[in-house]
């Protein structure tokens, strides 16, 4: 009754909202993060924030928490423009984040660390103050905490709550959780809600991201939809159900996209039964075949890379069999996965991709450099370049020599010098780990074909990305996971933007046709 | 133990452990070395730690924000150095205008390191690594290889080491001594009671949090550095007055001695824990080690170096794996009190409807 009340008033007699976004535009290189966003927050309302990967939530945080300066538009406090130039500058008008990994001090007590922050507490520290007013805004919140435990021991939801009361101490006006349930049992959870509603109560303006469809439905006053870093809509939440929300945030557009050259599949290569590592997946089984693409499709926190990572031994599964022709192999390291082969590139091109001042040809030849040493145990320098030619040639690589220094590379380049590295080791699986992120159009395409090249060669090539257009494209079939479990595998035939999405947000049960 | 280790946290009983050791190194030595528990030994080593002790408060500030300070062994041999000269050359400067003189330019000196690592965004290691080599070459350059003398100062700066503030029995507290136990208390308080200290605890801590929470991260850093070079142009002072010839390559090697005391007193090195007293009980450790291994005839000069190098080794080691096991002790006890605490509150709630 309450909520429907408040949701009738922002819609007839709204009051001036806290905050007003306006037509906010935000660019990082060839990417429009944002593209002419608005948004307004009233006093008292919790507004859910929904969008696929890449929808430009977290630039918008950014903007809010003043990160990141926006291109165009303008931020609106209390009728008035104002300019979020740092932390500090959002921190005076009220705006306070709340992360899924909570930014805490893990070395500095409960009481310092709602009170770090603080400017209005005289020259010296009064410890037993600050302990007395840090239980004050802990018991505000209902919580009980020993002030003076170090953060440090906290459960993660205990940190978040730690949080909360930090912002809650600097009079928080506007308060952002971004992917505030996705660490919390389904206790905190409801622990969680009951304080946020109690903010609200208050007056404070919530801005609640989350995946978890259900959170959404059961706390959200009014709901807005991002995609593409583009407004879609905004209704209150009585208007939205999860096959409206969802029917909003798919229809990527990606231009035209590859199109897979018929393949004729080979012998199963891969086989994965109930795979887990604790704290991070369980019960992953599927199999690959050889010239097969898997495509493993999820929202942020599915840990989908982390099922590539324990196939190449980064993060070993400690639960679980994985089969390479039928044999059950062992994999505790990157040697192990290769031995197999097993070869896997990183979605962090620049950090674990490649060695960026060294040549291409030394890239190449990192993982295998073995094979390229003389009797003395000396790098034959020829043979090396001799292979990165062949390489440079049939992923068309563009770069002067193979003696050119990778880090000089466009992204696109970069990549296929990552992906010739890995092809060098000759591989039966071939892992990609989100293998076109942060490359521009034409990259992509180039990036496509080879993979549809790769898997003509009879590689069981198993493809992690979060561009949904792009696992359809791109996939014989596509597995879906949630939170670390795997909640459908589809033929590609079977498969659209809009099962998938349903089945990454945990809505297997919406039939296919009654969205479409 | 369960019960003291439920009342008393990891972090507190560190320094507390330190002094337990130390305690144990004096009573083996006491063993070894004839008339080992003497006045003269306490002495000498009160006055053996002043000037380690005043220039790791400093190098406590910086590593504490997850920097380090390699350059205070050249600031303590330029200050003592130029300030040697400037008393030889007018000895009628008054004492404190010459302590004064000292303090400025050690702070001068580690403003140029902090502007490096603050402003600069290089790494402290290297940025403080080229101060060190640069600092001493100023010394070179400076004195032309000559050397301050013990004979071109004045009276009372010689008198200084020997005079005693209090004696209690046959322990001479000597007026350097006292001088750095109040730069130790200073901040010590400092780190307990000012918001900068709470500051540099969080810096070292975690720095990403500190930008999100607004800390002035870089400005805090640069008055960190500032106050090492301050602290080792003070100990520059004590320096020229403890030994009063000043050659180029005084002060050199300090930065490991001090480096050691901080990280054995159970200071983080990589930021975000530890104190000044831990850090001065590390220092006393450390010189204690040092001037009774010169007595005990079982192991050759040559050892001490590698006795100090194994104690660095052993105090990082104990921080990680030790306080780590204390700290996961210490939390599942404290889940389990307040798990049994849920419960009867529970039972008595039942039984009460």
């Amino acid at each position: 009754m309450a909520d429907e009340a408040e949701g009738r008033r922002s819609e007839t007699d709204a009051p001036p909202p806290i905050l007003e976004i306006r037509g906010v535009s935000k660019r990082f290189g060839s990417t429009q993060a944002l593209d002419d966003v608005s948004l307004a927050l009233q006093a008292g309302e919790i507004h859910a924030l929904l969008g696929e990967n890449g929808a430009g939530k977290s630039t918008l945080i950014k903007i809010m928490t003043g990160v990141v300066q926006p291109d165009g538009g303008e931020l609106i406090v209390d009728g008035r423009p104002v300019r979020v130039g740092s932390a500090l500058e959002a921190q005076a008008l009220g705006i306070a984040a709340v992360y899924q990994e909570p930014m805490i001090f893990p070395d500095l007590s409960v009481a310092e660390n709602i009170f770090i922050s603080h400017r209005d507490r005289g020259r010296i520290v009064d410890r037993g103050a600050m302990r007395r007013d840090a239980k004050a805004v802990l018991d505000r919140l209902g919580v009980r905490l020993d002030v003076g435990e170090p953060a440090r021991g906290l459960t993660v939801a205990a940190q978040q709550t730690v949080e909360i009361a930090k912002a809650l101490s600097l009079r928080v006006r506007i308060l952002i959780m971004d992917e505030p349930t996705a660490s919390l049992s389904a206790h905190e959870v409801r622990r969680l809600f009951g304080i946020v509603k109690a903010l609200r109560g208050e007056g404070v303006a919530i801005l609640f991201i989350s995946h978890r469809m259900e959170d959404v439905f059961q706390i959200a006053d009014r709901v807005t939809v991002l995609r593409d870093g583009r407004w879609i809509s905004t209704r209150p939440r009585g208007e939205v159900t999860p096959a409206s929300a969802i029917r909003d945030m798919v229809g990527r557009t990606m231009g035209e996209f590859f199109r897979r050259t018929p393949t004729r599949l080979g012998e199963t290569v891969l086989e994965v039964r109930g795979l887990a590592r604790e704290g991070a997946f369980a019960g992953v089984a599927f199999t690959v075949r050889a010239g097969e693409v898997l495509g493993l499709a999820g929202l942020v926190g599915a840990r989908r890379t982390d099922v590539g990572l324990a196939l190449f031994g980064i993060a070993p599964a400690d639960a679980g069999e994985v089969l390479v022709d039928g044999r059950p192999v062992t994999i505790r390291s990157p040697q192990d996965a290769l031995r197999v082969g097993i070869a896997y590139t990183t979605e962090d091109r620049r950090q674990l991709g490649l060695i960026f001042p060294l040549s291409i040809a030394a890239n190449i030849t990192l993982p295998t450099l073995r094979r390229y040493l003389s009797r003395f145990g000396l790098v034959r320098r020829a043979a090396e370049d001799a292979v990165a030619q062949g390489f440079k040639e049939r992923l068309s690589i563009r770069a002067l020599s193979v003696e050119t220094a990778a880090g000089t590379l466009s992204g696109g380049n970069q990549q296929k010098v990552v992906l010739s590295k890995w092809l060098n080791t000759r591989p039966r699986v071939f892992i990609l780990d989100e293998p076109t992120r942060g490359l521009d159009v034409g990259a992509k395409a180039e990036v496509h074909q080879i993979i549809d090249e790769l898997a003509h060669d009879g590689i069981a090539i198993i493809l992690i990305s979060s561009e949904l257009p792009e696992v359809l494209a791109m996939s014989d079939r596509i597995l879906v996971m949630r939170e670390g479990r795997q909640m459908a595998v589809f033929d590609n035939a079977e498969a659209t933007q809009e099962r998938v999405l349903a089945a990454a947000m945990g809505q297997s049960a919406a039939p296919a046709g009654a969205i479409v | 133990m369960t019960i003291l280790l439920r009342r008393v946290r990891p972090e507190q009983v560190r320094e507390l452990t330190l002094v337990f050791i130390l305690i144990a190194v004096v009573a083996f030595f006491a063993t070894q070395i004839p008339n080992y528990i003497a006045w003269q030994t306490f002495t000498d080593i009160s006055t053996g730690v002043e000037i380690i002790a005043v220039v790791a408060v400093g190098q406590t500030l910086v590593v504490l924000t997850r920097n380090i300070d390699l350059s205070i062994g050249s600031v303590v041999g330029l200050v003592a150095y130029f300030v040697g000269t400037l008393l030889a050359s007018a000895p009628g400067l008054p004492a404190p205008a010459a302590l004064a003189i000292a303090i400025a330019m050690g702070g001068a000196l580690g403003a140029v390191n902090g502007v490096i690592v603050a402003n600069g965004r290089v790494p402290a290691v290297v940025a403080t690594l080229g101060t060190l080599a640069i600092y001493r070459v100023a010394l070179v350059e400076l004195s032309g290889a000559k050397t301050v003398t013990t004979d071109s100062l004045p009276s009372w700066l010689l008198n200084l080491p020997r005079m005693s503030v209090v004696s209690l029995g046959q322990l001479d507290v000597r007026p350097l001594v006292l001088l750095a136990l109040v730069v130790v208390i200073v901040f010590q308080l400092v780190l307990s009671y000012l918001p900068y200290g709470r500051r540099l605890f969080a810096i070292g801590s975690n720095p990403d949090a500190a930008r999100v929470a607004g800390l002035p991260i870089q400005r805090d850093v640069f008055v960190a550095f500032v106050l090492s070079g301050a602290l080792a142009g003070l100990a520059g002072f004590l320096f020229l007055v403890r030994f009063g010839n000043i050659t180029v390559v005084a002060g050199q090697g300090l930065e490991l001695q001090v480096v050691a005391a901080v990280v054995v007193g159970g200071v983080n090195i990589f930021g975000g824990s530890g104190s000044i007293v831990g850090a001065l009980v590390g220092a006393t450790l450390i010189n204690v080690l040092q001037q009774s291994l010169i007595r005990w005839p079982a192991v050759s000069a040559f050892a001490q170096d590698a006795i100090l190098g194994l104690l660095i080794l052993l105090a990082v080691a104990s921080d990680k794996v030790i306080l780590g096991r204390l700290r996961t002790i210490w939390v599942q006890a404290r889940r389990r009190d307040e798990e049994r605490a849920a419960a009867t509150a529970a039972e008595q709630a039942t039984r009460g409807a």
